[in-house]
This record gives structure tokens, C-alpha cells and sequence, in this order.
């Protein structure tokens, strides 16, 4: 028997970072707005404490802050020769669950993509040719450029309060900032984070290769902000538990301490914790949506009408709630069309391990989720790809943000696996290694792609969705590139053995290596190639707006955060000031 | 609650003597090198609880205020200093030394100090015991409780973490970053607190104590230390 409850303005799916943003924006604009949140309530005190919080066995090896793949998982292949199974256990990338979502644990790493990002297609052409890319490649222009969303990238930064330098304030080289990024229109929020010894380390040994070093933007504050919602955050006590943790210090910009205490007051919006939403839906026509129906934590139907649908879930749930429900045409690979689950990519993650010897002393352990330092010489399009045949690139960055007992444990290569001589290496090299991460951009390819799976369910009797991927040549090429920079970087520092891991396929699912989640909503000015218009409107359904990383049409060579938030605003700025004042599509197809 | 606090409190005591051996024996080389003591001896000697030498002749030793054995004097909100750590004790020294924490008794004392002094004398106070303080200003249980709760939990409403987020399981410091604030007399804190809130004491790491200061009102700040200063044992 569903329940059918009385009509609201607007119901949000998910109530993680964008759907704290467009919740707190349409309820103080006046708009009766309902947020559905799949798993529990939770806050900064108590759930987040000490020393509870820092208990490495249950948040990092048992993910305790994780979506339940005991009720919904996963389901994961290569290629589609292959059938995929379920993902029981999260290691490759970790979906978050609960109030404040993902961003929950993140580790505040805040950088801006660049403006050749949002319109690679174009510009990889007018750089390198028409021929220069595997012809399998799918790459394709945002539909929004950088110059448009810069106010919003601004917005967001100060709204969490960012620690940085900034490199390029309206086209000027900013000293100490990185010089290759894109104008902003002005200084970071709170200055850089303190530099650790191992970015010290790496600062002097990039610059002298010629490179240009930066301090990584952080939303773990250096030091005590008040964000323009009247929220009051710390600084960073560099506890070294960020990553798959919650901060216990209100220093970390997550939802609750940067908005959800401001929604959370506002009587136009109401919270729903345990809701499990099961489709969006839609009237006869298909072309409108009537609201949602979803499953209480004790098992009862709802159907709650609305007049406008937000899914603001993760990148992954995003894409699966429009195809449990019917909104845009599935992607077909075999045929190429359809858009929904098309331009999946993910993150090209290479990595680098110095080790050194015991005279220098690396403290691993100071750290904070975004305190290292790093170089964009190789990332992005910031180099000449002329000659190398990829496209995209990597940071590369002593940004080791623990050293937890349980997981951080670098050896040297040829160290045995396991016993004694694993243990004995792991002493000897633990507080004397230095560790770089390259993090990668990742294109679209055809192969690459999100469904539902044929044969497995979740709790509730839906299909799960299936991931098929696997790693395009190109972004390969681009991983081995990077590693031997890196390799050059970790050599100019002292260290007696370099250790260079490029990325090599094929894609492991048992492997952690990141939760950048991209595409199978990806907005463009196209419908044939997108899901959303460049307003992450619905072509085809114009009433759902649909917000997350999944509408990114391939990932470039940064953390995926800070661009999403920029692109709420752009889209709640279209929402409040064009789509409520006069309902109807923003863009004409 | 408090049979199972003084047992906790008690193991802990013992560690935290432990974790400041480091410091001892450092001190204890030091003194034996320039003193051409015997190291057995070096330690009792290594510094005294009088003023330096160099100071005012009139000054008073250390013990006049805060205890032959450290005990401190709550009433006059002078801190406990037994068994505190050695690199906090060292650290608030070097502030007073340098005026980035203003007393005008204490800036006197530690600038007659050499660095190396100011480091026995951290050590000395770090290695020593004394009687638990008696609990001036009791409180009653609702205040206890909410005493507890902010030690513990912390306060949402307030957004003000645990304080043993900092300051160690049950209050009992963590050498160097954070000061024990079990059994530290609750007249002390409270006017730590204060000066935090005011900004007459800037010294933290991050503004870290200011902002908590700021979140809490007198009510929670009598609860809260008053909740500590019932924590300690007289193993330290």
C-alpha cells in the first residue's frame, strides 16, 4: 500500500554536498522543499568524535562511513564479453552514505579544472588535429565554459574557505601560487596550510628541476574561518585522519559544518533520513516528472509529489536513478546511441616512492588530507603533447595526507610480500620514505560505460548498476609519461631508491586507488551526446535536474570537488533566477 | 563514575610519568655534563624549585606559589604543575620568555631562565607527584554530567568538540600538544578558558583554544572544569 503524501515544491535525492547547496538555496528563496537521504542522520558531535573516529580497522579497512554493499551494491567487468559480478567489498573507489554524503570523508583537496578543460574537444583539435586521438575516444565539450563558471568556483571556495595561494588573480602571476592555473578573480579564502616536511622536500627538489611547486588547496582550514552562511569553522589540528574519516574539529568543510545547520533551520525544508528512493516518476507522456516513490527504514511505500526533481546522489547513484526511472534513453555501445551511463571515465592514479636513508626523518604521521605540495608542469595541457600520442596528464605531489599504522606502510620493490622481512622493511623504511601521487586525468571511451545489471538486485528488488571499464591506451600512455617525470623529481630529492608504479591496466576493482567517479550524466549542448543541457537540466525530462560529477563528459587531471560545487551554483543560480520563474526547458534541443 | 575514573586515571598517570622519561633523562645529561655530578645525583639537583639565580633577591622561589610538590594553589588560580608535560611546561616557559603569553610574574622568572634551565625545570615538575587538590567549588550532578558531556562528547549546539579530542582519554594531556586537565584545580581552568575567551591569551596552536573558548558560556565552563578537577589522583 503506498502512501501518497501531499505535494511539495521541490524533493532532492540524496543530501550530501549538492543537496545541501540547492535544498539551502530554494528553501530561503521560499520553496517547500523535501530532502530524501538513504542512510542516517549524523553530526560533528557526537558522531564524529575522538577517539572514536580514529579507529583505523573500522573506517579504513571495514569503511564504516560507506554505502551498505550488503544491500546495494555494485556490479563490476572489464569488458562486455564478460559478466559482471557484484562488488562485495569497496576498495577501488568508496561511495559514501549518509547526512553530509561523501564529502563526509573527503580529504579537502580543492583545486579548479582549467579553462581548456570545458572545451577539450575543441582545443585538443586546434592544438594536435582532427586524427590525434584514438578514434574511440569520446571526449566532448562541457557546454559551459571556465570564464562562466568562475564566479561560482568563487562562491565555492569561500563558502568552505579554502586554504591557498593563488596563482593567477585576473591574469596576473601570483608568486608562490600555481602559474598554470586559470584566472581567479581573487586570493583564496584562508591562507595555504602549513607545508610538511615531505613537500618541503619535494618544493626544493621540483624547483630545481625548473618546475613550478604550490601549496594544495585545502578545505581543512589553516586557520579559523566564518563562511558567508554564518558558519564558524577551525583550524586543522593535522591529525592525519581525514581520508575515510570525519573531522572531530569542525576544521574540515563538509555539510555539516559549512551549511546543513543553515538549511536545517530554514521551515521550508524538511529532512528525511532512511529513504531509500526507488524512481523518479513520471506521467503518461514520460516528458514529466510527478515527484518520487521511495521505501522507508521500516519498509513502508511513499510516493512523494513534486513539482521539481533534484537527484543529487552520487556520481554512480545519480546515473542509476535515471535509468531505474525511465529518464533519457539508456547508452547502447554496441550501437553508440543513447546517452545515459555513456562517458563513464574514472582517474588515471600513478605513483612515485622515494626511500631514503634513516638520517632523514619524514613524520609521515603530521599530516592533514590537503597539506602537500605539488607541481602542474604535467598536468592537464600544460605541456606539449605534439608526438606522444595522448592527451591529458597528471599533478604529481608529495600530498601523503596519514601514517596510520594499519594501511601506510611503504617498502621498497623486491621486499618480500609478507613475515618477517616485510615487517622488518616496513620498521626500517616507514619514517624515511617519501611518497608521490600522480593523479591523472581519465577520457571517455566507447567500451566504457554504466547499465543495469540482468541479473543482480539490491535490498528492495531493483537492478544494481553495472560498471563496465577498463583503462583507454590513451591515459596509459599518459601514466607512464608522468611516472618517468616523477621518477626524475623523487631522484633530484636525495633518495637512494626510486620507485616509479605507472598505472597499468587492467582496471582492478580490489585496488584502492580513488573515488573520482565521473560521467553517465554528462551535460553538453547536444542531446545525441548528453544528458543534461549545460543548466544539468533533463533534455528530456525537464522538471528533474540532475547534479553531480556524473556530469562530467571525461574527468581531467584534478580532484572532481570543487568543479561540482561550482557547478551547483551555476545550476541553482538557473534554477532560481530562469527555471522556477518560468518553468520549461532552459535550452531548446 | 568515579571508582572507574580513578582506576583509568590512575593506569594513565602511570604511562604519562613514562612518556616524560625522555625528557628526564635529557635533563638529567645536561646537568651532569656542566655540574661534573655523578648522573644518579644529576637528577635531584638538576634544578631546584627556587628562583634562578640572577633574578631579583627578593623573589620568591617557585614553590611559594605553585607547591613544594607542584601542587599548584587554586584558589589564586595558580596551575598544578605535577606531572604535567615536560614539552608543554618547556613550551609555556619559552612563551612567557618570548611574551607570546603574557603573566607578569611568570614573564619575569622565565626570562631570567637560560633555555636549558627552563628545560630542567620543565623536567623536574614533569617527574614529580602530589596530592590530588580538594575539590573547591563541588558541583551537582546535572552540572557533572554536562561536565562530562562536553569532556567526552563535546556539544553540537555549540560546535565545540571534546575536549579529549586534544587533551588525551579522559583528560590526561598528550605530551607536548596538549596539557592534562584531570585533576588540574577548576579555578585554574577556568581562568585559562577565560583568558582563551578574551583574547588575553593567545599561545594555541591555530587559534584552536580561542575558538572553543568562544563557544562556551560560564555555565559550561564551571561545568567542564569543575567536572576535571574531580579526575585526578594522588599517584600524580
Amino acid at each position: 500500500m503506498v502512501q501518497r503524501l501531499k505535494e511539495v515544491d521541490v524533493v532532492v535525492i540524496g543530501v550530501g554536498m549538492v543537496g545541501s547547496m540547492v535544498a539551502k538555496e530554494l528553501a530561503a528563496a521560499g520553496y517547500k522543499v523535501v530532502g530524501l537521504e538513504r542512510g542516517q542522520t549524523r553530526f560533528t558531535v557526537p558522531e564524529f568524535q575522538s577517539p572514536a573516529i580514529h579507529d583505523e580497522l573500522r573506517f579504513d579497512v571495514r569503511k564504516a562511513l560507506m554505502q551498505d554493499n550488503t544491500r546495494e551494491a555494485i556490479t563490476f567487468r572489464n569488458q562486455s564479453a564478460q559478466t559482471a559480478l557484484p562488488i562485495r567489498r569497496w576498495e577501488s573507489f568508496l561511495p559514501g552514505t549518509g547526512l553530509g554524503g561523501s564529502m563526509v570523508h573527503w580529504n579537502g583537496q580543492t583545486y579548479r579544472f582549467q579553462a581548456n578543460d570545458f572545451q577539450l574537444a575543441t582545443r585538443t583539435r586546434e592544438r594536435y588535429g582532427k586524427n590525434f586521438l584514438d578514434p574511440d575516444v569520446t571526449i566532448q565539450d562541457w557546454g559551459v565554459t571556465y570564464d562562466e563558471l568562475e564566479p561560482y568556483y568563487d562562491r565555492f571556495e569561500y563558502l568552505l574557505g579554502t586554504s591557498g595561494k593563488a596563482g593567477n588573480i585576473k591574469g596576473r602571476i601570483q608568486a608562490g601560487g600555481d602559474p598554470h592555473e586559470s584566472p581567479r578573480s581573487r586570493e583564496y579564502p584562508t591562507p595555504p596550510q602549513k607545508e610538511h616536511f615531505q613537500g618541503a622536500m619535494f618544493r626544493k627538489a621540483a624547483s630545481s628541476l625548473g618546475y613550478h611547486p604550490f601549496p594544495q588547496p585545502s578545505s581543512n582550514l589553516s586557520r579559523p574561518y566564518t563562511n558567508p552562511e554564518g558558519m564558524k569553522l577551525n583550524a586543522c589540528v593535522f591529525c592525519g585522519f581525514c581520508e575515510r574519516y570525519a573531522c572531530e574539529h569542525y576544521a574540515k568543510s563538509v555539510p555539516q559544518t559549512i551549511i546543513l545547520p543553515v538549511l536545517l533551520a530554514n521551515p521550508n525544508f524538511e529532512l528525511r533520513t532512511g529513504c531509500q528512493v526507488q524512481r523518479i516518476n513520471l506521467d503518461s507522456t514520460k516528458k514529466h516528472a510527478t515527484g518520487v516513490t521511495y521505501i522507508d527504514a521500516v519498509g513502508r511505500e511513499f510516493e512523494q509529489p513534486a513539482s521539481l526533481v533534484v537527484t543529487s546522489s552520487f556520481a554512480l547513484n545519480n546515473v542509476r536513478m535515471l535509468l531505474l526511472s525511465g529518464v533519457g534513453a539508456p547508452y547502447d555501445p554496441a550501437t553508440g546511441q543513447g546517452v545515459v551511463g555513456r562517458n563513464y571515465a574514472y582517474q588515471t592514479m600513478s605513483s612515485v616512492a622515494s626511500f631514503f636513508d634513516e638520517d632523514v626523518i619524514v613524520n609521515p604521521f603530521m599530516a592533514s588530507g590537503a597539506s602537500g605540495t605539488l607541481i602542474n608542469d604535467f598536468a592537464g595541457d600544460n605541456f606539449d603533447h605534439a608526438g606522444l600520442g595522448f592527451i591529458g596528464g597528471a599533478f604529481i605531489g608529495a600530498v601523503n595526507t596519514n601514517g596510520r599504522p594499519i594501511q601506510y606502510h611503504p617498502v621498497p620493490s623486491g621486499t618480500a610480500k609478507w613475515g618477517k622481512g616485510w615487517k622488518n622493511a616496513v620498521v626500517k623504511h616507514y619514517n624515511h620514505s617519501v611518497m608521490f601521487s600522480l593523479h591523472g586525468s581519465s577520457v571517455a571511451q566507447k567500451q566504457n560505460y554504466l547499465d543495469l545489471d540482468p541479473t543482480y538486485r539490491d535490498a528492495w528488488g531493483q537492478p544494481l548498476l553495472r560498471m563496465t571499464f577498463d583503462f583507454p591506451q590513451n591515459d596509459l600512455k599518459m601514466a607512464a609519461h608522468v611516472t618517468s617525470k616523477a621518477v626524475e623529481i623523487g631522484k633530484a630529492m636525495g633518495a637512494k631508491q626510486v620507485d616509479g608504479s605507472p598505472r597499468k591496466g587492467p582496471y582492478t576493482i580490489t585496488q584502492y586507488q580513488t573515488t573520482h567517479n565521473t560521467g553517465g550524466t554528462v551535460m553538453g549542448d547536444n542531446p545525441k551526446t548528453s544528458v543534461v543541457n549545460r543548466y544539468l537540466q533533463s533534455w528530456d525530462v525537464p522538471n528533474v535536474f540532475v547534479i553531480g560529477a556524473s556530469n562530467y563528459p571525461q574527468n581531467a587531471s584534478w580532484n572532481p570537488t570543487c568543479t561540482l560545487g561550482a557547478l551547483t551554483y551555476w545550476a541553482i543560480d538557473a534554477l532560481k533566477n530562469k527555471y522556477l520563474k518560468n518553468p520549461g526547458h532552459l535550452v531548446s534541443a | 563514575m568515579t571508582p572507574r575514573s580513578h582506576r583509568r586515571t590512575g593506569l594513565l598517570g602511570g604511562s604519562l610519568l613514562i612518556a616524560v622519561m625522555p625528557y628526564v633523562s635529557t635533563a638529567s645529561a645536561a646537568s651532569a655534563q656542566t655540574q661534573g655530578q655523578g648522573q644518579g645525583q644529576a637528577q635531584a639537583q638538576a634544578a631546584t624549585t627556587t628562583a634562578p639565580a640572577g633574578s631579583a633577591a627578593a623573589a620568591p622561589p617557585c614553590e611559594a606559589c605553585h607547591g613544594a610538590h607542584g601542587e599548584g594553589m587554586a584558589a589564586a588560580h595558580v596551575p598544578r604543575l605535577a606531572g604535567q608535560s615536560a614539552g608543554y611546561l618547556l613550551k609555556q616557559l619559552n612563551d612567557y620568555a618570548q611574551g607570546t603569553r603574557d603573566n607578569p610574574i611568570m614573564r619575569n622568572f622565565a626570562k631570567a631562565l637560560s633555555e636549558k634551565q627552563r628545560a630542567e625545570f620543565a623536567a623536574r615538575y614533569a617527574a614529580m607527584s602530589a596530592p590530588f587538590n580538594a575539590q573547591t567549588t563541588p558541583l551537582n550532578e546535572v552540572q557533572l554530567a554536562r561536565g562530562h558531556q562536553l569532556a567526552f562528547q563535546g556539544s553540537e549546539a555549540r560546535r565545540v568538540q571534546a575536549c579529549d579530542s586534544c587533551h588525551g582519554p579522559d583528560g590526561v594531556g598528550v605530551d607536548f600538544a596538549a596539557p592534562y586537565l584531570a585533576g588540574q584545580s577548576a579555578e585554574y581552568l577556568a581562568s585559562a578558558i577565560k583568558a582563551f575567551q578574551q583574547g588575553t591569551r593567545k599561545n594555541d596552536a591555530g587559534e584552536l583554544m580561542r575558538s572553543v573558548a568562544q563557544g562556551l558560556d560560564d555555565a559550561d565552563i564551571a561545568a567542564v572544569t569543575g567536572y576535571y578537577a574531580t579526575q585526578g589522583t594522588a599517584t600524580r
